[in-house]
């Protein structure tokens, strides 16, 4: 059974090989199946890629707006999901599910608007015009209320007892019984950022402002040597690697689940 | 018996507790980034398509007038067409490639999270980086045609060509998003209790028997999840094609995403492309609304 296993593995495989393969032969014309095997290796489309401003400028973007947004997405979420799942108060089940329904809403209906509104609000052309219209994530705030819900009462009142106060609740008692769910939708929103394309592309009209992702596809016009272009590719695909290998059994877990629900 | 905070007082005006209050602040910041961000932005999208409005921010409500250019605008109707096409080629493509791999994965095996892990790769990494990659690939002078070539199948300019260039691009994106459907659908195989199969086998039904009258039916719920799921994904696809066709050739590429964001950000008319927009939604809510309606049909019988 390894065989067709192996083979669909290695066809899947094939174009990161040819990334990978590529940005280590700079200055080669492409030859087949020659340029797939790499002879002599060298890292100087590397060098160029990280060495040049821009390309560096991308990762720092990028990063930042992953990282940043990482954090208030899974606080907001968080709290949200803990006020959903175990608090009580008026028009909870109505506000919850418009923000359900949203879900349908695709993206490119409410992309000119908020081009529109981050526009009038001096946003453009910056990290926080970037990171912000991303923080109100639908799925996160589900996900954490599912989770939330199965946390037994029992301990929030024992806490409660103690005299604990409500944000106390929340930080310490709360949370803490969140990490399995943090890890996997950290994950999640993690490289949905890093991976992000239109609204980057939309609201950074500045070069220096671009996320990877926006510059790698300007590259592909600009940059006439296949090996930098690769190699940028490689930058970008780096981190995601190793996220995904760190946390797969999460990704795996909370995707199988989905489809459970 | 109702979960959540119990009251001190029964009868006690649960709605101003103090609980309460501490409820309405936890959810106050994901309100406000929600209503400022989603609502907002949705219910404009709305007003958009009835107004006109440049970029010098000048705005004018003319009604259905930007609705009935659309209709009359063949670029619009080529749009849906593209749209329809590439949809009606991925899916089948997408879910036949996704079953095989989880039937090939529903099995245990030395070094299955490897493969597992490889078959997942596609869909975490970026879309962008992928298109790069696959844009070589599919080059007139690249690995696919001189890989035809060995077997003696000419060569296709796969991107520059108006009837190739949507299969092409339904092949890349199967690529892409084989690996999640594959999980749910593995997900669903596994929760098939042994006992049917060794039932079956104890009747001396062979292999195939067993998948299509065990596996398949038991897995009705799945297909038809990865099914909308993909049917959504699919109208919604603009990354590779901005990527690696810019809608073309001659627009054979030009899907209704395309169109939203080349009417909007390549032509500047935002009333325009808003309209697209809500043809967009349109169909994305026609396409759940259907959903509900057979699943709820499938559940009952």
């Amino acid at each position: 059974m390894h065989v067709p296993l192996a083979v669909c593995a290695l066809i899947t495989f094939f174009p990161f090989w040819a990334m990978l393969a590529i940005s280590v032969q700079p200055g080669r014309g492409i030859e087949l199946p020659g340029s797939l095997l790499p002879r002599d290796i060298s890292f100087a489309a590397f060098s160029d890629a990280l060495g040049s401003d821009r390309i560096y400028r991308w990762a720092i973007n990028s990063t930042v707006y992953a990282l940043v947004s990482v954090v208030l997405v899974l606080l907001f979420a968080s709290m949200a999901g803990y006020a959903f799942a175990k608090k009580r108060f008026l028009g909870k089940e109505f506000i919850f599910w418009l923000f359900v329904a949203m879900l349908m809403v695709p993206a490119h209906l409410t992309l000119i608007p908020l081009f529109i509104l981050i526009s009038e609000m001096g946003g453009l052309n910056t990290m926080w015009g970037l990171i912000v219209p991303t923080l109100a994530n639908a799925q996160a705030m589900f996900l954490m209320r599912q989770f939330i819900q199965d946390i037994p009462d029992e301990l929030i009142e024992a806490a409660r007892i103690d005299g604990a106060g409500e944000f106390r609740l929340y930080w310490s008692i709360i949370l803490p019984q969140t990490k399995p769910i943090m890890a996997t939708l950290g994950t999640f929103v993690f490289l949905w950022h890093w991976n992000d394309f239109l609204w980057p592309l939309v609201s950074q009209r500045d070069p220096s402002n671009y996320v990877l992702t926006v510059g790698l596809n300007t590259l592909q016009t600009q940059e006439t040597e296949l090996a930098t272009i690769m190699a940028a590719a490689v930058v970008t695909f780096i981190p995601t690697v190793l996220v995904f290998i760190g946390l797969q059994r999460f990704f795996v877990r909370g995707v199988m689940m989905s489809g459970l629900k | 018996m109702r979960s959540g905070t119990t009251t001190r007082r029964r009868g006690s005006r649960w709605w101003r507790s103090r609980a309460a209050l501490a409820g309405y602040l936890f959810i106050l910041p994901y309100v406000i980034f929600f209503l400022a961000f989603r609502i907002i932005p949705a219910a404009m999208g709305l007003l958009l398509s009835l107004a006109d409005y440049s970029l010098a921010g000048k705005v004018s409500v003319v009604g259905l007038a930007n609705f009935e250019r659309l209709f009359g605008d063949s670029l619009f109707w080529n749009a849906l067409k593209v749209t329809a096409y590439y949809t009606v080629l991925t899916i089948p493509l997408s879910v036949a490639v996704s079953l095989a791999m989880a039937t090939l994965c529903d099995r245990t095996l030395r070094g299955m999270s490897i493969y597992r892990a490889i078959f997942f790769l596609p869909v975490v990494t970026s879309t962008v980086m992928s298109s790069i990659i696959w844009v070589w690939i599919l080059r007139n002078d690249g690995p696919l045609n001189w890989l035809l070539g060995l077997v003696g199948l000419p060569s296709v300019n796969w991107l520059a060509s108006e009837t190739m260039v949507i299969p092409a691009l339904a092949v890349v994106s199967a690529w892409k998003g084989f690996g999640y459907n594959m999980l749910i659908l593995l997900a669903g195989m596994m929760a098939i209790p042994s006992e049917y199969y060794e039932a079956a086998q104890v009747d001396g039904a062979g292999w195939r028997r067993r998948y299509f009258h065990i596996t398949l039916p038991l897995l009705r719920p799945a297909l038809f999840f990865v099914l909308v799921l993909e049917i959504i994904t699919s109208f919604q696809v603009f990354d590779t094609i901005y990527v690696m066709t810019g809608g073309g050739p001659v627009r054979a590429s030009y899907s209704l995403t395309y169109m939203i964001y080349d009417q909007g950000f390549g032509y500047f008319d935002f009333g325009y492309a808003s309209a697209a927009g809500v043809v967009l939604l349109v169909i994305t809510l026609a396409a759940s609304l259907l959903q509900r309606r057979l699943m709820n049909k499938g559940q009952a019988a």
